[in-house]
């Protein structure tokens, strides 16, 4: 086996998480620019598990998984009592591109990132895996405008009889009402709820349903597709966190995303429908009319990407650009982030 | 300027030359400090005339007299709904009887003459002209685009005037260059008289000026002066790329090596699921569904079977 260490050259810090410190690197080996997730040891009560369950489950679950919109994961290597995983580089996330005021969806945009995230998701839960942390934040786009699903920290089998899951996943905003009533047993449907309030907020271009703690969040999504009843929701008494609301009028989506067409909306509602069972999964959402309807999709190259990152050079750079270069190509270089790849 | 003064805290231009006097509708003035001072909270009242004023409405006087400010002030807010053109009369006489009243209205404002009747005034003006308002407000937006692209198309004339002297001047002073090397040149190596070739020279010149004829302008209208590039002032549509419509296309299934498992329909239908445990109601409330485990534990069984050693 090679030296790892110097396999991957660093070039810039990326970000910090909770578990992880993550660094864009260059593959010396295949001159490719990768992502290098550095797992943080943590404290020895932590270190005495072994190690870092997230990490362990990403290393599990994605090297048997290839699909073009799901994170590769290229490598994995050890150093000292450090592990680390390689990732291809995404340059940027949908939530970054859902705040940014310079960018404008189309309707054809927002339909590509959704057949996208709902390839990756399709082949996923064909899988019997469960993604768990949908959220924009977790959609990763490179500058060819493909979107792979990335973060499988909270991932897990589903489809077990026995097995009993906690309901404490998926980031609140996203979080499924079944979840929220402490569903100990799941399937699909809590990703697809994340699906479609991905959907509204790429609509919204503001988060759909931003509870400020796990009741208010019940609150506002009764808010919205009304306070069900036993009839509509069969067993929801019986779940094991489940809280009585105050009867809320259902309100029509119509309302909410005026500019949406009448298949967009069919979409919402059967990803968004409150009784789980009910709730479509990924294939029959994406044979829904709106995915085939106009307007077609956008083409990969052509999505809208953060002016920060260049996109890929189609033709030749611009005669501005090239005296922008001459004048002074050196510190222009560093500002824009340029890599070579 | 000396004698500009804050009236609250009597600082002078004199004693502070960074004095900035700010005005608000009412027409007091009060310097930079005494705003930040007396506005903390965003709103208050003045302390001339105790009117209730917001901070964001002071704004730096630029005329001495403070009335003045005032008074810009009020007639920007009226004109934007007394907005009728010479054209909206049939007389010029009604017009300019329209603008005598415009004129009455903001001097009433201006000097606190009335000012429960005028304001009825205008409130009663607004209703009765409430469509050609908004009309007239339209139409100053459209004049505004037609004169910035006449401003534009000056400015990019006179630009390409600029560039065509210079280049032509430096054209000009290359030529003379050439000229006159060559002119050495045949002094050093040709073989007629001196005078000769100093003579076919200047005329050679004289000959090349009347051929240099005057480079016409380049066309960027049509005789009509609608321009070539650009749509009658307004910005060009987005151009939306159609790609191809999405068709689906069930994934790729892995290799299982083995048989296909039978589908949902049949693992309903032909008695597969009394072989596992039913769900309860809490579990179903929650999305949980015993085809699940009944479908992953048949494509379990029946993968690799095929598998040959």
């Amino acid at each position: 086996m090679e030296e790892p260490i110097t396999r991957y050259e660093k070039i810039d810090f990326l970000g910090e998480g909770q578990f992880a410190t993550v660094y864009k690197a260059r593959d010396v080996k295949t001159d490719k620019i990768v992502a290098v997730k550095k797992i943080k040891i943590g404290s020895r009560l932590e270190a005495q598990d072994g190690i870092n369950r997230t990490a362990l489950r990403e290393i599990k679950l994605l090297q048997e998984l290839q699909h073009i919109n799901l994170i590769g994961l290229l490598d994995v290597f050890g150093q000292k009592s450090n592990v680390s995983l390689v990732f291809d580089f995404m340059d940027t996330d949908l939530e970054i591109i859902v705040k940014d005021s310079n960018i404008v969806l189309t309707p054809g945009n927002v339909k590509a990132y959704m057949i996208m995230t709902l390839r990756g998701l399709e082949y996923l839960h064909q899988n019997w895996i469960l993604h768990r942390d949908l959220k924009p934040n977790n959609l990763l786009i490179n500058r060819e405008g493909i979107l792979k699903i990335g973060d499988f920290g909270l991932a897990k089998a589903f489809g077990s009889p026995t097995r009993i899951n906690t309901h404490q996943v998926v980031t609140r905003w996203y979080r499924s009402p079944e979840l929220l009533f402490g569903a100990r047993q799941y399937g699909t449907g809590v990703d697809m709820w994340a699906v479609g309030c991905i959907l509204a907020e790429l609509l919204l271009r503001v988060p759909f349903l931003p509870g400020e703690t796990d009741l208010d969040q019940l609150s506002r999504i009764f808010q919205v597709f009304g306070t069900p009843t036993e009839e509509q929701w069969p067993g929801m008494k019986s779940l094991l966190a489940y809280v009585q609301f105050k009867y809320c009028p259902v309100q029509s989506l119509r309302h909410i995303f005026s500019a949406a067409s009448d298949d967009l909306i069919e979409l919402l509602e059967s990803l968004l429908a409150l009784y789980p069972p009910k709730r479509c999964d990924c294939t029959q959402a994406l044979k829904m009319p709106y995915f085939s309807n106009k307007p077609a999709p956008t083409v990969g190259v052509k999505l809208p990407m953060p002016t920060n990152i260049t996109k890929m050079e189609l033709e030749k750079p611009s005669l501005k650009r090239k005296l922008l270069d001459n004048i002074d190509g050196g510190s222009l270089v560093k500002k824009l982030q340029f890599d070579r790849i | 300027m000396d004698d500009q003064a804050c009236p609250r805290c009597k600082t002078t231009k004199y004693r502070n030359p960074s004095l900035k006097l700010m005005v608000n509708v009412c027409g007091h003035a009060l310097c930079e400090s005494c705003v930040d001072l007396l506005f903390l909270k965003g709103s208050g009242s003045c302390p001339d005339c105790n009117v209730p004023l917001r901070r964001c409405n002071y704004r730096v006087q630029l005329f001495e007299d403070a009335m003045v400010e005032k008074e810009i002030d009020i007639r920007k807010r009226i004109l934007k709904d007394f907005n009728k053109k010479e054209e909206d009369f049939a007389t010029l006489r009604e017009y300019n009887d329209y603008l005598e009243d415009i004129e009455s209205i903001i001097f009433n404002l201006v000097n606190n003459i009335d000012i429960i009747n005028t304001n009825k005034r205008i409130e009663q003006y607004k209703k009765d002209n409430k469509e050609a308002i908004l009309k007239n407000k339209a139409k100053i937006g459209r004049e505004e685009l037609e004169l910035e692209e006449i401003l534009e198309i000056e400015k990019l004339n006179e630009e390409s005037r600029r560039a065509e002297i210079v280049r032509i001047e430096q054209e000009a002073k290359k030529q003379k260059i050439r000229e006159k090397e060559l002119l050495i040149d045949e002094l050093m190596f040709a073989d007629g008289d001196a005078k000769d070739i100093l003579t076919t020279f200047t005329q050679n010149i004289a000959n090349h000026k009347e051929e240099a004829a005057p480079i016409l302008p380049k066309v960027t209208q049509f005789s009509t002066g609608v321009k070539f590039t650009r749509g009658s002032g307004q910005q060009p549509l987005p151009i939306i790329e159609e790609g191809p419509l999405y068709k689906y296309e069930p994934p790729a299934l892995p290799d299982r090596c083995g048989p296909d498992p039978p589908p949902i329909s049949d693992i309903i239908d032909k008695g597969y699921l009394q072989h596992v445990r039913p769900e309860s109601e809490t579990e179903k409330a929650g999305g949980y569904s015993s085809v699940l485990p009944c479908l992953r534990a048949l494509q379990d069984a029946l993968s690799g079977l095929y598998h040959a050693s």
